[in-house]
């Protein structure tokens, strides 16, 4: 219960900390903290497989990955002038504040069907072996479907980045959009296609 | 053992799903709308992993495998795609990417 009270306030913080900060690289290092706060929840929910993924995949790959985006593109100065929607804050703000409202309802008039402690045992601590039986058994069309997804993922992320590579009359480049004729071989970044 | 009741769990993991988004609605950088989703992600798991101790079953944990490999590919195209658009355009401000036309 302490450890409940404890990672969930660090989890709150690092939350508000991800919404507020006026510096992208806090914001990710805001997320970080909360991030490593779920692992430890997950960990004091008998799921301690999933508590070492979420420290792996989530507060490792994923942020290091944000980071790495955040300093590419030099996004860590916030947005100054006006906002374009009027009232945007005050009408998020009530509108989270209504969401969590119905969302703790449900929460509260939710009822254990049997005993936590039989649950947790039903669990068998949420270990790789666990998981992983459930996984390669009654979840095995959704494992390979994942498969293929990540398959897909690698090829268009690798897609989306890479630079057009011209084609040898250097008329058109690899989307068949004619290029200007002065300069084939698209240094500036579609200098013309942007005016 | 003293544990703490599955309601406590989900309760949190609204609040943290609403601080989400709230994030996505007032952020104005893609990227930080990005890293809102993904605080929502996690509040999701959060109590899909609370409902799992609570029902004994581990199909909650098993899905929660599966939506952080889905939050994994997602943010590597979604990354790539923001990557693509400040090629193009030089900003992340969602407010200036308000047109269809590339």
């Amino acid at each position: 219960m302490i450890a409940f009270m404890l990672l969930g306030a660090l989890a709150l913080v690092g939350a508000v900390i991800t919404i507020t900060a006026r510096n992208a690289v806090h914001a990710a290092l805001g997320l970080v903290g909360t991030l490593l706060s779920v692992a430890g929840l997950f960990a004091s929910l008998s799921a301690s497989f999933l508590a070492a993924i979420q420290v792996i995949v989530y507060a490792g790959a994923i942020l290091v990955l944000f980071l790495f985006v955040i300093m590419l593109l030099n996004a860590n100065q916030p947005i100054t002038g006006r906002d374009p929607v009027p009232f945007v804050r005050e009408l998020a703000g009530i509108g989270g504040v209504i969401l969590a409202g119905a969302l703790a309802i449900i929460a509260f008039s939710y009822r254990d069907p049997r005993p936590l402690a039989e649950g947790a045992g039903a669990l068998r601590g949420g270990t790789a072996v666990a998981v992983g039986e459930t996984l390669l058994t009654r979840f095995l069309l959704p494992f390979e479907a994942v498969s293929i997804l990540l398959l897909v993922a690698i090829v268009g992320s690798v897609a989306l980045v890479k630079r057009p590579v011209p084609q040898p009359d250097g008329l058109t480049d690899a989307e068949g959009v004619a290029l200007p004729t002065e300069s084939p071989e698209r240094t500036a970044p579609e200098g013309g296609v942007r005016a | 053992m003293d544990m703490a009741p599955t309601t406590y769990y989900v309760a949190l993991s609204g609040l943290l799903f609403a601080i989400g988004m709230i994030g996505v609605l007032t952020r104005r950088t893609a990227i930080l709308i990005f890293l809102s989703v993904e605080l929502m992600l996690n509040a999701a798991n959060l109590a899909l992993v609370a409902f799992a101790r609570s029902w004994g079953d581990l199909a909650g944990q098993t899905a929660v495998f599966i939506v952080m490999t889905l939050a994994a590919a997602e943010v590597a195209i979604g990354l790539a795609i923001i990557v693509a658009i400040f090629r193009k355009r030089e900003t992340t401000n969602v407010d200036d990417l308000a047109t269809l036309k590339g």
